[in-house]
């Protein structure tokens, strides 16, 4: 799926970067990505979480997205073991980076799931899109 | 390897303040091996400015690039034509690879992303320790392979000093251990204690910083 294009009519952008196994087989992405309303997401599906690395982190929020949401397997439950386990400090090193800059680390968020139906994955993002517009109604600008 | 680690991100963000066009340049070797100044790094590093630099109203825009080895001309030389539309290069490699770059490239603003703090080996994933001090004048063979210039909080000729504790840790910090002690026990294991109390010739410290500045001619690799 290409980058999404610059904000339109103040929606917010958020990615979603999920393990193949944190989101239920039978969940249409497509349709859940479209249901937030005032929020355009963009998802994208690793096939571990453990693919996270924290440069692509910054480079989506520095060029195309508000803020990132990713799902990843519940500790213990990864495929490949300890996936889910890197991606979470990774994106603790991330969100501390984030921090020395003055860029909300709300803006970068992890969340746990196996096999999440439609609705749970609707709320993660709902609930990221939230956490970013709170950070840029409280002054914090990018 | 020589390690080294990012300066503060702000130090960075605030040294490009009059900057337009910014080349980050990385280091595969040395840098690379410490997390500092690598592939990894540079894709990590890059993004970060540039939100920080658009944060404070500037439009740096900021590129990258690698070189296999930022402390050869041969390798800096390859860098040529994407210096050209830069005004600063941001090098992340160790003080040698920076400077390399400001001879190679005069005109250009060259500044350093990473302090260069010592010579370390990698213990395990994350952790790096000190190993050699580059003292010009090895004692290793003296001291049972343990290195008191790098590894002695005082760099001590003869210990322990009187700041060892109980558990052999050094006084400056309790996660440290004492290298003196650990000379002594490897010592002892090897039945060589007596080595250990021969009178050695004072150490030369003419062969390193404190000659003046290194500088090595060896005419048989001349051309």
């Amino acid at each position: 799926m290409n980058e999404m294009t610059e904000s339109q009519n103040g929606e917010t952008r958020i990615v979603v970067l999920y393990c193949q196994h944190s989101v239920g087989n039978d969940v249409d992405i497509t349709s859940c990505a479209k249901s937030v309303a005032g929020v355009r997401v963009r998802p994208a599906m690793m096939p571990c979480s453990s693919k996270v690395q924290v440069s692509h982190l910054l480079s989506i929020l520095d060029k195309e997205a508000d803020g990132v949401e990713v799902i990843v397997c519940p500790e213990g439950c990864c495929e490949l073991l300890i996936g889910s386990k890197r991606a979470v400090k990774r994106i603790e090193y991330a969100r501390g980076l984030l921090d020395d800059i003055g860029v909300g680390p709300a803006r970068l968020g992890i969340s746990h799931g196996a096999g999440l139906p439609a609705d749970e994955f609707v709320k993660r993002v709902a609930a990221r899109a939230e956490a970013v517009m709170n950070l840029e109604e409280n002054g914090e600008n990018r | 390897m020589i390690f080294g680690e990012w300066k503060p991100v702000e130090e960075i963000v605030e040294s490009l303040a009059d900057s337009t066009e910014v080349l980050l340049v990385g280091c595969a070797t040395c840098v690379a091996e410490c997390a500092a100044g690598g592939e990894k790094e540079v894709e990590t590093l890059a993004p970060l400015l540039s939100m920080a630099l658009k944060k404070k109203g500037s439009s740096v825009e900021i590129k990258t690039a690698m070189l296999e080895k930022q402390c050869e001309y041969e390798f800096v030389e390859m860098l040529a034509e994407q210096v050209e539309k830069a005004d600063t290069l941001l090098s992340l490699a160790c003080g040698i690879g920076v400077q390399v770059l400001a001879e190679r490239f005069p005109d250009k603003r060259v500044l350093p992303g990473v302090n260069t703090s010592a010579l370390t080996v990698r213990e395990e994933a994350g952790v790096w320790a000190s190993r050699c001090a580059a003292c010009g004048d090895c004692v290793l063979g003296e001291t049972h392979g343990f290195c008191p210039v790098a590894r002695c909080s005082k760099s001590l000729m003869n210990g322990p000093c009187g700041g060892t504790s109980k558990d052999g840790k050094c006084e400056v910090g309790e996660e440290m251990d004492c290298v003196w002690n650990q000379i002594v026990e490897r010592a002892e294991a090897r039945g060589e204690l007596d080595s250990l109390v021969k009178i050695r010739k004072t150490k030369d410290w003419s062969n390193t910083r404190h000659g003046g500045p290194k500088k090595v001619v060896r005419k048989e690799l001349r051309q």
